[in-house]
């Protein structure tokens, strides 16, 4: 075809300012026996790259058995021939060291993955807590700071009080020792038959008409405020994993929940009036 | 150590065989093909289609022109290796265990099952190789020139030693026997592995002195090929499948795990699906290479040393070329030894 042909007109000639076209590729060697090798493309935003490539070509030189080199032109043949991706692939690599006592070593290697994944794990939960309100911030930031005394030191005074009234009147108030039900204010409590379920219903407040969105934690933020919160248990649906509308709270101080009670009833939260009470004792 | 992983098969591995130069090699499987394989790039030269059958062994002869396989449509073929074409087909009463070619290649012997009122028999079988072109490999002997029938215990598995000197048999009640070529006479036997657990497999080395028989009892044993002598034994904690002697470092390999039926209710870290490299002297466990998600059912190495492929349980056949730390693990001993 001439170049009439392929030219519809003369003012085509001006493709050569055409944006669109691309500069032909330059190879250009080098004096240490390098190729460079200047392309352009376009990329994926449609702009004109450069691509410089510096191809440096060694000769493998690798002696064989002459056999070894005829088989090697052998055609193919069956069912498919010729190279086929789907029949051959390289498996990832691995690290093959062979040792007197690599069952120790293995075992070694294993607890390393092991004891970092673990430490990663604990890292992974690790938050700012504040020590008045327990939220994520830290005590210093904290917006009850003048109001509110730090929770472990309120609660740990209420238990000392207690440890003197009780433990003194079992006569025992040189000792040391207190018993499991008695520590920690008698609020938190030893350990009891019933494991965690069977809590001290004297700090336990009663929620209901509680949003059917609900989440403990939220409930959590909210009522923990007014003091520690030891537990919070919303009821769900067992199957929609819905809030029932009630909850319950419990507070490490019963001077807490009575403060939280008094405030938080008729507490408007997610369009709903909240009810607190204290919670009764289920018999 | 990047293993190429060959999926030409759709069932099992049964057997892989390098040819003398390693520089291809055979895979056979429950499908009914055979495949080979470039081993330095894992590229497929070829399959061998004309197999009814599950195809239990394969054997390659020593100047890589015939290919051999038993199968279980009670057939051994002869293949052209270099154009796939099948040149020769005998049938046989039952299914063929195992093929193996002499070390000269001039003889051929089949092991076959014991099945249908048949006794499980070695027949050995006169291989000619045509005009040395590679014309006229079709001119074969119509009939085994030996049967040795195997009256107590049927052979699993059987070989050549050095210089055609033994057939090396080893049986379905872990005995392993010696029998005379020529005349077929059995010459020795010894309960090498625990009375009624199977051998699996037996390798020879290099020069055919000395052999390993892998067991269904945990463990692999060297053999010495003259006078039946355990060498050494390498105890596994899993039924061994496959064992193999590597050249150019004294190691053995073994392969097993738990039987294809167990397979499903345990998980693969506990089904010991790793290649387990021990020792050849000092019979100390040194390394594990795992990857198949199977039992391993066959294992060879490359004839020089330097790689080795494994073929599963699973369907795939990984090669596996070896890298720097696995040539230059030395015991002390065999160090001070080597700067005196």
């Amino acid at each position: 075809m001439s170049r009439l042909g392929n030219r519809a007109d003369w003012a085509d000639d001006e493709e050569f300012d055409d944006p669109s076209a691309l500069p032909a590729q330059e190879v250009i060697t080098n004096k240490d026996g390098t190729k460079t090798v200047i392309s352009y493309r376009f990329n994926d935003d449609n702009k004109k790259v450069k691509v410089t490539r510096r191809i440096k070509t060694t000769t493998v030189r690798e002696h064989v058995n002459p056999q070894v080199a005829e088989r090697r032109s052998w055609p193919k043949f069956g069912t498919p021939p010729g190279p086929t991706f789907d029949t051959t692939s390289v498996g990832e690599n691995m690290v093959f060291r062979p040792s007197i006592n690599w069952k120790a070593q293995a075992k070694e290697a294993e607890k390393d993955g092991g004891e970092k994944g673990s430490m990663k794990d604990q890292l992974k939960d690790k938050k700012v807590k504040c020590r008045i309100c327990s939220g994520e911030h830290f005590t210093a930031r904290c917006p009850f700071k003048d109001t509110m005394a730090p929770v472990e030191e309120a609660s740990g005074g209420a238990g000392v009080d207690a440890d003197d009234k009780e433990a003194g009147g079992l006569g025992a108030g040189k000792s040391s020792y207190v018993p499991p039900h008695m520590r920690n204010g008698g609020a938190a409590g030893g350990e009891k038959m019933g494991g965690r379920f069977e809590k001290d219903d004297l700090a336990t407040l009663r929620v209901t008409n509680v949003s059917e969105l609900a989440e403990e934690q939220e409930l959590r933020d909210l009522f923990e405020r007014f003091g520690r919160v030891t537990r919070v248990f919303l009821a769900r649906d067992r199957e929609t994993q819905r809030a029932k509308g009630f909850a319950f709270i419990s507070y490490a101080d019963r001077g807490d929940a009575a403060g939280a009670c008094e405030k938080l009833d008729g507490f408007g939260y997610r369009h709903l009036i909240l009810h607190v009470e204290f919670a009764k004792r289920s018999t | 150590m990047r293993p190429i992983l060959l999926s030409g098969h759709e069932r099992s591995l049964n057997q892989i065989r390098y040819n003398k130069d390693g520089d291809l090699l055979f895979s056979v499987s429950k499908d009914k093909n055979v495949c080979a394989w470039w081993t330095a790039n894992g590229e497929r030269l070829g399959t061998y289609a004309g197999h009814q059958g599950a195809i239990w062994t394969v054997d390659v002869s020593p100047n890589t022109v015939i290919l051999a396989t038993g199968s279980a449509d009670n057939t051994v073929r002869l293949w052209n290796i270099k154009t796939g074409d099948c040149i020769k087909v005998w049938e046989f009463p039952t299914a063929v265990k195992r093929v193996a070619f002499s070390p000269d290649g001039s003889k051929l012997l089949a092991v076959t099952e014991k099945r249908m009122g048949f006794l499980g028999s070695i027949a050995v079988l006169d291989i000619a190789y045509g005009d040395g072109e590679g014309n006229n490999l079709d001119v074969q002997a119509e009939e085994p020139s030996l049967r040795i029938t195997c009256a107590e215990s049927k052979a699993t598995v059987a070989g050549w030693s050095y210089m055609a000197k033994y057939i090396i048999a080893a049986h379905e009640d872990g005995s392993v026997s010696q029998y005379d070529p020529k005349t077929g006479d059995q010459l020795e036997n010894i309960q090498a592995h625990e009375f009624d657990h199977q051998i699996n497999d037996i390798q020879f080395s290099a020069d055919r002195t000395h052999f390993i028989t892998a067991s269904k009892d945990k463990t692999a044993k060297l053999i010495s090929a003259r006078n039946l002598a355990i060498l050494k034994t390498y105890p596994a904690d899993t039924p061994l499948n496959s064992a193999s002697i590597t050249n150019k470092k004294d190691y053995v390999i073994l392969g097993g795990g738990q039987a294809a039926m167990d397979v499903t209710t345990t998980s693969a870290r506990q089904g010991k699906f790793e290649a387990r490299f021990y020792h050849k002297v000092f019979e100390d466990e040194i390394g594990r290479v795992r990857g198949h998600f199977g039992p391993l059912n066959t294992i060879d190495v490359h004839p020089a040393g330097t790689s080795y492929a494994s073929g599963g349980e699973d369907g795939y056949v990984r090669i596996h070329h070896f890298d720097k730390p696995y040539f230059d693990f030395m015991y002390e001993v065999e160090r001070e030894q080597l700067r005196k």
